[in-house]
């Protein structure tokens, strides 16, 4: 195989694509981790049920775009609900008892949707005006690969503002930091959670819809992201927005060359890096010193 | 329990007179005997399983139960474990205990390292890499070493074993099968038990119920956390081995984050207060799953319901709900 430059670009965006479905995901699983202090093993589950929930609403509406944005907020709201029913009575018992609970979350609901949906997955096809591609002499770039990427941006810059700008985004960064301050201050911190974990999941269930047309939706889908995520976070930096992006867009660009070079490796390749970041930068490349 | 009550637990084992303790503790006793007779009851493979991961589930529980870290990617110390003893009979042709060995080193070994640059980070963080590092394993048997692992179909073609030294015994038969596992994993279950009530697993106990305090003793709290998770990487790993011995072949799965998973929630539902909690846990859930697994359709659902419903209701587990009813709602870490 000749290595040429058209053949790096389209690697190039390949990856980039592939790593704004893990800001997507990773960045909101860095804003709960952050907030509630809650590593969310069901975030991969979340990720598919917005795959099948927008399955189920585009065979009744026949509509994508409202399918996709009623698929986040279904999503969300289960997720709140969640939060509310069986993780909140947790939060006493000290910090592993959510973790172990979102973790048996994520096995009975995968298997929930076998029963209701079948083992083999569901296709969802291409929105229109985004099937096909765009040829640039021998390289191909897929129209939809560019959606994800734009909409990734848009959805971030969004999220961004709405964290620095607005009121509801400081009270969050400021419960992030120090959660008992803030309810020192008066302000009902159990509601910002439950919101923050309602934000995280629909950020996943975002990603699990737009990827839906490209892999389909599979009960199982959520199992790799989900682990991808977590070295996204570990090499980011713990609870470090902006360090999930930027994990994101390397893990990204690592899993997209390594499986053009070395394919064997294509799985194993992001662990090690994530092993050489604990290494050389224990607190991964955007994190705080200390605070994990 | 406090701090202190550790010493209070000690005062009324049970054992008589102050100063004067038996090798275990009466309960550990009651559990050998017990697996000394269980394939009278129940079948040799189930009785054997139980026994493998019992062993795998206190070697788990030293860590999570007793020093109060959670590591989600047990599997890597089990399924190395299991690898290494496979690749010992495999391509060395090695006999049946140097397998075992060669399993528990490079358990302490990976333990060693994983550990180095992870131990450090607060609770459910160290959960998260650990398993990140235990995917790492199965990713890397999977594919690119799968001219040594086997790859997707797992470690095959092991010779037959049979132990030469001190006696010819085959270990094909499986009633010598299970008593030689008993054997070693009763030597382990003995080990981990006087881990545990060492002065060493005092102050493992102690970092569980409070950091500060035991910082504030002068304790290098680091390096006891490495030195546990050292202890409990060897003993998974041991465990491990001995599946292989068991199958006569290394399933990829030993490696996949379900077993993490898998040990986690039996450990959970047995009890992680207690020593011997893992043990009934990996009991009630190996006899449960062999019996009702052939009749439930989605026994995974099954299982995730369980282990929510247990977290939510049952969060001291089989034996931590019986204790506290039994003492009257006071919390020891005794049997």
């Amino acid at each position: 195989m000749e290595i040429t430059w058209q053949l790096l670009l389209m690697q190039f965006i390949f990856g980039l694509s592939i790593g704004s479905i893990y800001i997507l995901v990773a960045g909101g699983l860095s804003i709960i981790l952050g907030l509630l202090d809650v590593v969310n093993f069901a975030h991969g589950t979340f990720y598919m049920l917005g795959a099948y929930t927008l399955y189920v609403l585009i065979s009744l509406s026949g509509n994508f775009w409202v399918g996709v944005v009623s698929a986040v907020i279904i999503v969300s709201l289960i997720g709140g609900l969640t939060e509310r029913l069986l993780l909140k009575p947790l939060y006493p018992r000290g910090i592993f008892y959510p973790l172990f609970m979102t973790f048996g979350f994520s096995i009975c609901i995968p298997d929930l949707i076998k029963i209701i949906f079948g083992l083999t997955g569901k296709g969802i096809g291409y929105p229109a005006g985004f099937m096909g591609a765009f040829l640039l002499g021998p390289i191909i770039i897929p129209k939809y690969r560019l959606f994800i990427i734009g909409l990734t941006f848009v959805t971030f810059l969004g999220l961004w503002l709405f964290l620095k700008k607005s009121n509801l985004g400081m009270i969050i960064r400021a419960a992030t930091r120090d959660s008992l301050m803030v309810e020192v201050l008066g302000i009902n911190i159990s509601r910002i959670w439950t919101f923050g974990f309602m934000l995280g999941i629909g950020l996943a269930a975002l990603a699990g819809a737009i990827s839906a047309p490209m892999v389909s939706a599979i009960p199982d889908m959520g199992l790799d992201i989900l682990i991808d995520s977590f070295v996204v976070v570990v090499i980011g930096g713990l609870g470090s927005l902006s360090g999930a992006v930027i994990g994101s867009l390397l893990v990204g660009q690592v899993v997209s060359f390594v499986s053009l070079f070395a394919p064997a490796f294509s799985h194993a390749a992001i662990f090690l890096v994530m092993g050489l970041v604990l290494i050389l930068r224990p607190r991964g490349l955007l994190g705080e010193e200390g605070r994990f | 329990m406090n701090f202190l009550g550790a010493e209070d637990g000690q005062a009324h084992m049970g054992a008589g007179k102050e100063g004067k303790k038996g090798l275990v503790h009466p309960v550990v006793w009651v559990t050998l005997i017990v697996f000394l007779l269980l394939p009278l009851v129940i079948s040799k493979p189930l009785a054997t399983e139980i026994l493998i991961y019992s062993v795998f589930a206190l070697a788990f529980n030293l860590l999570l139960g007793h020093t109060g870290v959670l590591s989600f990617g047990h599997a890597a110390y089990f399924g190395l474990g299991s690898y290494t003893a496979g690749i010992m009979y495999r391509y060395f042709n090695a006999p049946v205990f140097v397998g075992l060995i060669a399993a528990m080193t490079v358990g302490a070994l990976i333990a060693a390292g994983i550990g180095a640059v992870s131990i450090k980070k607060k609770g459910v963080y160290f959960a998260m890499i650990s398993l990140a590092f235990a995917q790492m394993f199965y990713f890397l048997a999977f594919s690119p070493l799968s001219n040594w692992t086997g790859g997707e179909c797992g470690l095959k073609s092991i010779p037959k074993l049979k132990l030469d030294y001190p006696f010819h015994v085959d270990l094909m038969s499986s009633w010598n099968l299970y008593y030689f596992t008993f054997l070693i994993a009763a030597l382990a279950i003995v080990i981990l038990w006087r881990i545990f009530d060492s002065p060493f697993g005092r102050v493992l106990q102690g970092i569980r119920e409070n950091e500060e305090r035991v910082t504030a003793c002068g304790y290098n709290m680091v390096l006891i956390k490495f030195v546990s998770l050292i202890f409990s990487g060897a003993f998974s790993a041991l465990a491990g081995s001995l599946l292989t011995v068991y199958l006569g072949y290394v399933p990829i799965s030993t490696l996949f984050w379900m077993t993490s998973g898998m040990i986690l929630l039996m450990t959970l539902l047995g009890g992680i207060h207690t020593f011997i909690g893992p043990v009934v846990g990996v009991g009630v859930f190996q006899i449960l799953q062999s019996t009702i697994s052939s009749y439930v359709e989605r026994w995974e659902f099954f299982v995730g319901a369980l282990f929510m419903a247990l977290v939510l209701f049952f969060p001291e587990g089989i034996v931590g709900t019986i204790k506290t009813k039994y003492e009257g709602g006071r919390k020891t870490v005794h049997e």
